[in-house]
Formats: C-alpha cells, structure tokens, sequence
C-alpha cells in the first residue's frame, strides 16, 4: 500500500510539474504580450476555438516531436543525445524533495504531502541543480562545435560561481530554521512573530533572501544572465540541436524557473503556509478563530503553496522580459564580489543577532 | 556603494515600468473579458488577416497602369520608369501607334515584382502620370516567381 | 597668321577661319545648331551670336571670319541673355516631345536649354500642330514640330550627295521641310541626315523606339563592310535594361575623320550591322564522321598542330594548304606569312573573299572586303582556291567562310573530301560547316584588335567594340599559338604576344607600314 502510494504521488508531482512546465511557456509569451501591449500567440486552436492561445503549448509540443532530430555530422552522437536527458532528468527529480502541503488523513492513513521526506532535502535540490552542468557541458562539447563548446564553458563558469552565493545565502536560513528537510522548515515558518507577524524566512533572513533570489535567477540561466545561450548575439551551447532535444533543453529551463520558485515559497515564503491557519482552522491574531474541517484546511495548504510558485514565476518571467543582459565580466563581478559577499556578511550578522537573542 | 544603489535603484525604477505596463495592460484586457467598454484597448495588436489597416494615402502598393479615355494605355513607352528603376526591375517594348499625336505605345510592358523594392520612382519618373502604386493590393505573394512578372494585361486591370 | 582675343584670351589662329571655328580650335565652344564644319555657313539659328568689341550689335560667329585684332566675348551677360532669347523662341514652336523623342539624351536643344536656357515658359497660346509623321526618305521619318529650320538636311543633300530632294518650303511661320515632288530621299547616305539633324526631327526607322540613347555604349570601331574602312562609332547594349536585348549592336553612326569619311558613312555600312548577332559559330567542335565533340581550342591547336608537324616532318609541305581572306587584320596576315610560308616552307596560299558589290563614287568602294590593300602590303603571294589543286592537299586551314560562296556545292564537297585534315576558323555558319572536321568559331572585327589597311593605303588601327563571347580564338592567336605548338621560331613568336606587338614587328619588317 505505501508503494501504491508512493508511485501515487510520484506521478501526480510530475504531472503538476510537467503541466506547469508547460503552461509557464504559455504564461511566458502572454505575460512578455501584455508587458509590451501584444496580445501574443492566440492562433493555435481547436475547431475554430482558441480559448487565449491556451493550445499553443501543445501545438509546440507536437511541433517539436516532428521535427528532424538532427545530429551534426562530427558530433559525439550518444553524448550529444545525452545530454538534454541529463540536464532535464536533473531538474525533473528535484521536485521529490518539495513539501506541497502538510499531511492529509485519508483513510486512517496519514500521507505526507510530499514525494519524499529527505531529511537533506534542501542539500537534495542543491545538489541536483549543480549536476545540471553536466548536461550544459556536455551538449557544448558534443556538438564538436567552437561556439557550442565557448557557451558550455561560459555556462559552466557561471553557474559554478553562483552555485557559491546560492548555497552561502542558505546558511542563514539553516541557522535559523535548524533543519535540511524542506517540511521542517516550512513547519518552522508556521509560528508567528509577536504573535501576529507570520514568521517566514524573509522577514528573518532579508538578505538572504535577495542573495538567494539574484543567485537563483542566475542558476535559471535566463536573461539578463543567459550568458550560456544569448539566443539573440552569442551562440550558446544548445545551438546544434533541434526538435525533441532542443524542448527538452527549453522545458529544462521552464522547470528551473518553477524549481526555484518553489525553493524560494518553501524557503522564505512559508510553503504551503497560509498565514495565521493552522491544522483545524484560522486563529485570529486579535483573538478568536474559525475551525474549518480537514480537508479545506489542506486544499488551502495547496492552494497558497501554488499560488506562491505562481506568483514567483511571473516575477520571474517580468525579470526576463525587463532587463538586458549583463556582460560576462559583470555576472562574474555580481557573482563574485557582490553575492559572495553579501551572503557571507549575512551569515556573520545573522550569527551575531542570534547570539544576541539568545 | 552609492553609485550602486543608484544602479539597483535604477534596476527597480525599470521593473516598475514593466509592471505598470502589466498591470494597466490586464486591467484593460480584463475589462474586454468582462464585456465592459473601455476607451483603451490592451494591446495595439491588429489581428491582420481578419483586420486590417487602412493604408495611407501615400501607401505604396502595387502598380497598376492607368489608361486613356478611349481605354488605351496612357503609356507612351519613354523608358523613363526603366531608366529610374533602381532594381532593374521594369522593361518595356515600344511599338509604333498609328496616332501621330501618340507615336509611341508599349507592346510589352513587364514588371519583374520579384525584384521590385517598392521604392515608388517609377511613379515619380512617369512624364503622363501612366503608372500609379495605388491599387491597395499589399498582398502581393506568389508560388512561382514567374506569377510575380506582371506584363501589360495584369498591369491595366 | 591673324591675332585676336577670345574672352581676354589672346589666340593665333589660321586665316579665313570662322570665329566659331576658331574658338573651338582652342577650346572655347560656342553653341550652335546651324553650323556644320562640313557646310558653308548658313546663320539661320542665331544660337551662335558673340559680342565683337566695338560693335553696337551681337554677331554671329559661324559666319564673321576672324580679322587681326578682334576682341570677341562668348559668355558676356548680354550673350548668354541673347542665347537664352534665342532658346525660347525655339522652344515657343516646340513640342513638349522629349520623353517620346529618340533624340534626348545626345538633342543639342536640351542640353542647350539645362545650360543656358532654364526659363519657365511664359507661352500660354496653344502651340502649333503640325506633321508629326512625315516619310521623308526610305528610314527617315520628320517631326515638323520638332524641326528647328536649321537646314542642315537641305544642305547636305545639296552639297554632299548632291541629289537636292529637299527645301525649305514656304514662308514665316509657315515655314517646313519638305522634298520636291513628293519623292523620298532614297540614296546611300541618306541615314546621315538622322545623325546631323541636331534634334529630333529626322528620326531612324531603324533605331526609332528601339532604346533611349543612354542606354548604349559607344565604342569607336572601323567599319568592315568595304575597303573604305570609314570611322564609326558602335552603339551597343550596355546590359541594361535587363531584357535580352535580340541585337548587341543598335546603331551604327559615323565618326569624323577628314581623311577617310569626313563626317559621314554609307548606309550599306550604317545598316548592314546584322551580320554581327546573325548566324554566328559559337562552338568549337571536332567532327568525326557523325560525332561531334566539343572542345577547347588548347586540345583543337594540340592536334592540328601535330597533323602539321608530321606533313612537315615528312617534307610534306606541299600537300598543305591555307586559304586566306581579306577581312583579316594587317597583323593576321602577316602572321600567317611569318608562320605558315616562311615557318614551314607552304606554298599553297589560298585567297576566298566575298564577291565584290557595286561601289559609288563617294564613299562606297566595290570590294567589299576591308582589308585586300594590307595583303598586297604584307606581300602575301596568293592565288585563287581553284579545287584541283585543294582537292591535292593533305591538310587544309580554310580561314573565313566565304570558300562556300564561289563553287558549286558538289564540286568543292568532292573536293574536300579528298583532303585529310581541313580546320575551318570562321566567324560564320556556312555551307562549309558540314565539310570539314574542325570548326572554330572567331571574332569578326568588331571584336578584336588590330590594324586595317583602307583603299587608300592608311593603316587604321582600332579595339574591340564588343566582346568576343563563343569559344573560339581570333585568329592571331590562334596562329601565335599553332607557331608556340609547332615551335617555329620561338624566340622571335614569343615576343609577340599581342597585336601591337605584332604590329611592331610588321613595322620594322615591312617598309609600307613604317
Ligand atoms: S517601385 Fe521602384 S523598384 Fe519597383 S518598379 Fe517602380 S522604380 Fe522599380
Ligand atoms: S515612365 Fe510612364 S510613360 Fe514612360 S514607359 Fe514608364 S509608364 Fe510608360
Ligand atoms: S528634339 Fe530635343 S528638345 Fe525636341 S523633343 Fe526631341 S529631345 Fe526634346
Ligand atoms: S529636319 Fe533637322 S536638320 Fe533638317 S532643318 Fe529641321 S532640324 Fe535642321
Ligand atoms: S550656328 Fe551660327 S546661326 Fe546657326
């Protein structure tokens, strides 16, 4: 039973993420529209029924299976088709470690809303975001091409730097929340400061969590720190693909926007946290509450908690289609000497208030 | 460190100009989606196919050749329109008309639209105001380059 | 030798000159539309009117002969307001024609009125009509409303061709061309009334409408069409406009020169430009029984010259035979000479030229070859191709197509049957094509260089008009080439790489053409 279960949860995390995924390009291209005062992919129908170009993420999808899998002659063939399964499979695993909501009694049974409790899961997601470079490495090398092969390196370089800054900027928040495990930390942020003040990592850890945020944005790889790719000036490393390969690469990125909106909810926002509701209902600040049953109480969990990525995605995605990209040097100089910093800074602080306090 | 505030105050001021453009944007498409009336529409976008743009007065679109009254073509086949064509795109064969007063017409009149740049100076060369870019057909694709020849017949339609 | 001042420049210039004359002699032009160097004035146009100090009125130059001590203003204001008067009285009567007028682009009365003229019209009345279309001659069609009563036609059909067809009829306003009796003007040199009418009122049917005039390139060039050898210059198509234009060549005009042509050409020669795109061999083949093949004329010298070496290598040279003509250039057949009769010792030299036509006392000659004075010149000892003696050769080099003209077809196939090896180098498709094994096309003269020699003994030298495009040689290449492969005198061939250097050689060797 606790097999089915697992198997249960396994698939729905990855249809909810693989559908998000997919919708994010949908939300991409409308959101970037109306930012520039377009209305964005709107042909795509069925029967004459378009419904927001809401089909236009299948009409890519079926686009992309249709297309010559090309492989440039010189290349290293089972590499080069390795390598978008890796970077994909990396990001795609990630999603075990993250806490959709708390438990739900079902049955007798309690299940834990999340594929797998990993008491490391926070190191869990680092880790497997880090392996990624392997797929970025690889896709440039394969394709026995000097430009593929320049923003493989380039990728490689940055991501290995902010890798830095992103996992220092975690430090704090270990500290104040004294856990690895994703659920833990999310439980911690259920408590309340002065007894009304939701206690969610942003409001303990600031700093950390705009370190936390510029790094994460610069591991998504997506302007304005697209230095592995710069589809528009410098060619970058996924240049020799195409079809299949080429949209995994693409849903690859998609998923890392959805990853670190979900690391940054679960981190600094509370997770599945719906302020002030706790397991049998709302408790009023002011006093007083309103008991709701179970089942609303976690449906609520799982909406805040959706809510939240989604939320985070669009900034995300408003980032992108804001900014011009930095040059090399400046990435490396924010990674380096402003990031690096900061969150080192932030671990000292952090560590001294909490002496302070205790 | 303050010129960097500066610059990430800066970074700021620039997401708002985005996020204000979001919003309004959704605002008004929002209203649409509602079924309210708005003066502003949320996006300049013209849904081409279906809608379409009125074309200036001065639009350049394809040629056409205009005729006499006695329906003859006003062309007289000075060659000034393949003179000034700057993408060698015109050719023209005079004949002889038994009109002294005409003496020259076109027995073959092509324009090659697969090399025409729209530029209008045939327009402007013509001395008897016979060829005008003003029929409003900006369609003008083909399958075959050779259905992009245009001769005398398709020009004075 | 009469001194005079030309806009404060002082001048000598020849006595019994003109003013006009003498100002253009040192470069200062002088508008006029009337004048022409080969007709005594006439001072009809008055475009021509110069201020003379000391003088209350403007004088014509075209026909105020120069005296000691003049003192003459070409652009002083009161000139260049005459010119401009001048100018709106012609253009009072003048259609506004230009876009439709063969003449513009190269029409005096245009380029007079961007430089001095650039009035605005202040004529509201309607203008005259008159005759647009009138058949003046057999190619000549006249615009009454174009003409400006300049008379030049009038005079060069009185002074040049003497045939008086034409008038000025009537009077004042009235006045027109017209010729005598209702005759067209049918002579030889009737075309040249199109060239000197200085606009656009003779036009020629024969380059009426065809193109505008700024369309063509003009490349000097001698015409070949009769052993005058009159300078001409070739209108061709430049390449624009892109359509395949069915002639390269749409105009033939006369080029001045006052010791052969004067200002004029014959219509033979004006006309008779055909012959350049018409029937021309454009493909180097070798013929073996019924194949064909193409090839290049490296391999096609390779083989002749090997049939040649061993005729010669088994003193055969008397069983080789060369047939010549006359539209070769002076160095062409010299090299001929140099290569084939004192290189290798052949004797049998062959002249086929096309049968003379009728000649005219002016210009046209009867031999209607351009170049047989340079072969008496080059001293080249030929005798007539009669087919006995073909029929006895092993090897024949037929140069030019005419060989065909003379004979019945029959005799000269049976003829040439019996010779092994016959080449045939010519510009033109022909009843020979069919019997002989090597054809290879060559430039007519129009396009190569070289040198002519006309009637008179004068040794014109003149460049390619037109580009060469089969894949043939010319022909003094094609010789250098057969003495290169042959090894005839190397050190002396090589030397001469082109026809000036050919040339060169011709002069030091051959007294007549010091
Ligand atoms: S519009 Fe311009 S390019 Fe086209 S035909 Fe006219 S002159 Fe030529
Ligand atoms: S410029 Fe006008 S009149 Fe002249 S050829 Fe062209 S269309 Fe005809
Ligand atoms: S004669 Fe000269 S000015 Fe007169 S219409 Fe012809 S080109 Fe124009
Ligand atoms: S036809 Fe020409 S040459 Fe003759 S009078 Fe008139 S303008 Fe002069
Ligand atoms: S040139 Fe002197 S009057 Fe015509």
């Amino acid at each position: 039973m606790d097999i089915v279960i697992a198997v249960i949860k396994i698939i729905l995390a990855l249809v909810w993420f693989l559908v998000l995924t997919l919708y994010l390009t949908w939300l991409e291209r409308k959101e970037s529209a109306v930012i520039q005062d377009r209305i964005g992919a709107n042909r795509a129908n069925i029967w004459k029924f378009r419904f927001l170009g809401l089909f236009q993420p299948f009409a890519d999808a079926i686009k992309m299976i249709f297309k010559e899998d090309f492989v440039p002659a010189f290349a290293n063939k089972f590499l080069h088709t390795l390598a978008p399964f890796l970077s994909f499979f990396f990001v795609a695993i990630t999603i075990c470690a993250v806490p959709f909501g708390d438990t739900l009694r079902l049955g007798g049974r309690t299940i834990s809303l999340q594929v797998l409790d990993l008491n490391a899961g926070l190191l869990f997601i680092l880790a497997m975001l880090s392996l990624g470079i392997y797929g970025i490495i690889l896709s440039g090398w394969a394709s026995r091409n000097r430009f593929t092969l320049l923003g493989g390196i380039r990728g490689a370089a940055q991501l290995i730097s902010y890798e830095v800054a992103l996992g220092l900027s975690l430090i704090g928040i270990i500290m104040v929340f004294p856990s690895l495990s994703l659920q833990s930390i999310v439980r911690f942020q259920g408590e309340n400061i002065l007894g009304f003040i939701p206690k969610w990592g942003v409001l303990l850890q600031p700093l950390g969590f705009v370190v936390f945020f510029f790094a994460a944005l610069a591991e998504t790889k997506r302007v304005p720190f697209d230095m592995p790719e710069g589809e528009s000036e410098i060619i970058g490393f996924f240049t020799e693909y195409g079809g299949l390969k080429w949209g995994l690469f693409m849903m690859t990125d998609f998923m890392e926007i959805i990853i670190v909106s979900a690391l940054l909810t679960t981190l600094f926002f509370g997770g599945w946290q719906v302020p002030w509701l706790a397991a049998d209902g709302f408790h009023w600040p002011w006093g007083g509450g309103r008991a709701l049953p179970h089942g609303v109480v976690v449906l609520l969990q799982l909406l805040a908690f959706n809510i939240k990525i989604v939320f985070f995605c669009w900034l995300q995605i408003l980032i992108r289609w804001t900014y011009p990209r930095f040059r090399y040097d400046q990435v490396m100089d924010l990674g380096w000497k402003v990031l690096i910093p900061l969150s080192l800074l932030n671990i000292v602080g952090t560590g001294i208030v909490m002496g302070f306090l205790k | 460190m303050i010129k960097a505030l500066g610059y990430f105050l800066e970074i700021i001021k620039g997401g708002l100009i985005t996020v204000r453009h979001f919003v309004t944007n959704m605002w008004f498409h929002t209203l649409k989606v509602l079924g309210l009336k708005a003066k502003r529409r949320g996006a300049v976008t013209i849904q081409y196919p279906e809608e379409k743009k009125e074309l200036a007065a001065r639009h350049r679109s394809l040629h056409r050749l205009l005729r006499r009254e006695d329906g003859k073509p006003r062309c007289v086949s000075c060659l000034l329109c393949v003179t000034v064509c700057p993408s060698e795109c015109i050719s023209v064969e005079a004949a002889e008309d038994p009109d002294s007063e005409i003496q020259k017409v076109p027995a073959k009149f092509i324009i090659d639209l697969s090399r025409c740049c729209f530029c209008g100076f045939c327009v402007e060369a013509c001395p008897e105001d016979a060829i005008r870019m003003d029929t409003g057909k900006i369609e003008v694709a083909e399958y075959r380059r050779a259905d992009l020849i245009y001769d005398l017949d398709k020009l004075l339609k | 030798m009469p001194k005079i001042f030309i806009d404060d420049r002082a001048v000598e210039v020849a006595e019994g000159l003109t003013l006009l004359q003498a100002a253009e002699s040192v470069g200062i032009p002088i508008p006029h539309f009337c004048y022409h160097p080969a007709f005594p004035p006439e001072g009809s146009c008055r475009m021509c009117l110069v201020e003379i100090e000391g003088l209350p009125k403007l004088e014509l130059a075209c026909s105020t002969v120069v005296k000691e001590g003049l003192r003459v203003r070409t652009m002083s204001p009161k000139v260049v307001e005459a010119r401009k008067s001048v100018l709106e009285f012609l253009l009072a009567e003048h259609p506004l024609d230009c876009p439709i007028c063969d003449k513009a682009g190269e029409c005096k009365l245009q380029d007079y009125f961007e430089e001095y003229g650039l009035f605005k019209s202040q004529f509201k009345e309607a203008k005259e009509k008159r005759e647009k279309k009138f058949k003046l001659g057999r190619n000549l069609i006249l615009d009454r409303e174009r003409c400006i009563l300049c008379t030049r036609c009038v005079r060069f059909l009185n002074e040049i061709t003497k045939t008086e067809d034409a008038g000025i009829l009537n009077r004042g306003i009235h006045s027109e061309v017209g010729i005598f009796e209702s005759e067209f003007i049918d002579n030889n040199y009737s075309g040249n009334l199109a060239q000197i009418c200085p606009v656009g009122a003779i036009t020629d049917t024969d380059f009426r409408f065809k193109t505008r005039v700024w369309f063509l390139e003009s490349r000097e060039s001698i015409c070949p069409l009769c052993s005058r050898g009159c300078n001409i210059i070739m209108d061709s198509h430049a390449g624009y406009p892109r359509t395949l234009p069915t002639r390269r060549v749409y105009r033939v005009r006369a080029r001045q020169n006052l010791d052969v042509n004067f200002h004029w050409i014959c219509d033979y020669g004006r006309y008779g430009y055909a012959y350049l795109d018409e029937g021309r061999e454009d493909r180097l083949v070798w013929k073996k029984g019924d194949r064909e093949t193409r090839l290049s004329w490296d391999k096609a010298a390779q083989i002749l010259s090997e049939k040649i070496r061993s005729l010669v290598h088994l003193r055969k040279n008397s069983r080789i035979g060369i047939v010549l003509h006359t539209n070769l250039t002076n160095e062409e057949l010299f090299l001929a000479d140099r290569v084939f009769r004192k290189g290798l010792g052949v004797e049998k030299l062959f002249l086929a030229d096309p049968p003379p036509g009728k000649g005219d006392e002016f210009l046209l000659t009867a031999d209607r070859t351009a170049n047989r004075r340079g072969l008496q010149e080059v001293g080249l000892p030929v005798q007539a191709p009669d087919l006995k003696a073909l029929s006895g050769l092993d090897l024949l080099l037929i140069f030019g197509h005419y060989l065909a003209a003379g004979t019945s077809p029959s005799d000269l196939k049976n003829a040439l049957e019996k010779v092994e090896t016959k080449a045939l180098f010519a510009s033109h498709k022909s009843g020979l094509d069919g019997l002989v094994d090597f054809v290879i096309p060559v430039p007519v003269i129009a396009e190569k260089n070289g040198s002519l020699t006309n009637i008179d003994g004068r040794v014109q030298p003149f460049v390619a008009g037109l580009s060469f495009a089969g894949d043939g040689i010319a022909e003094w290449r094609a010789l250098l080439d057969l003495a290169r492969e042959l090894k005839v005198e190397h050190k002396y061939f090589s030397r001469l790489a082109s026809p000036e250097a050919i040339y060169r050689a011709l002069r030091k060797e051959i007294p007549f053409f010091k």
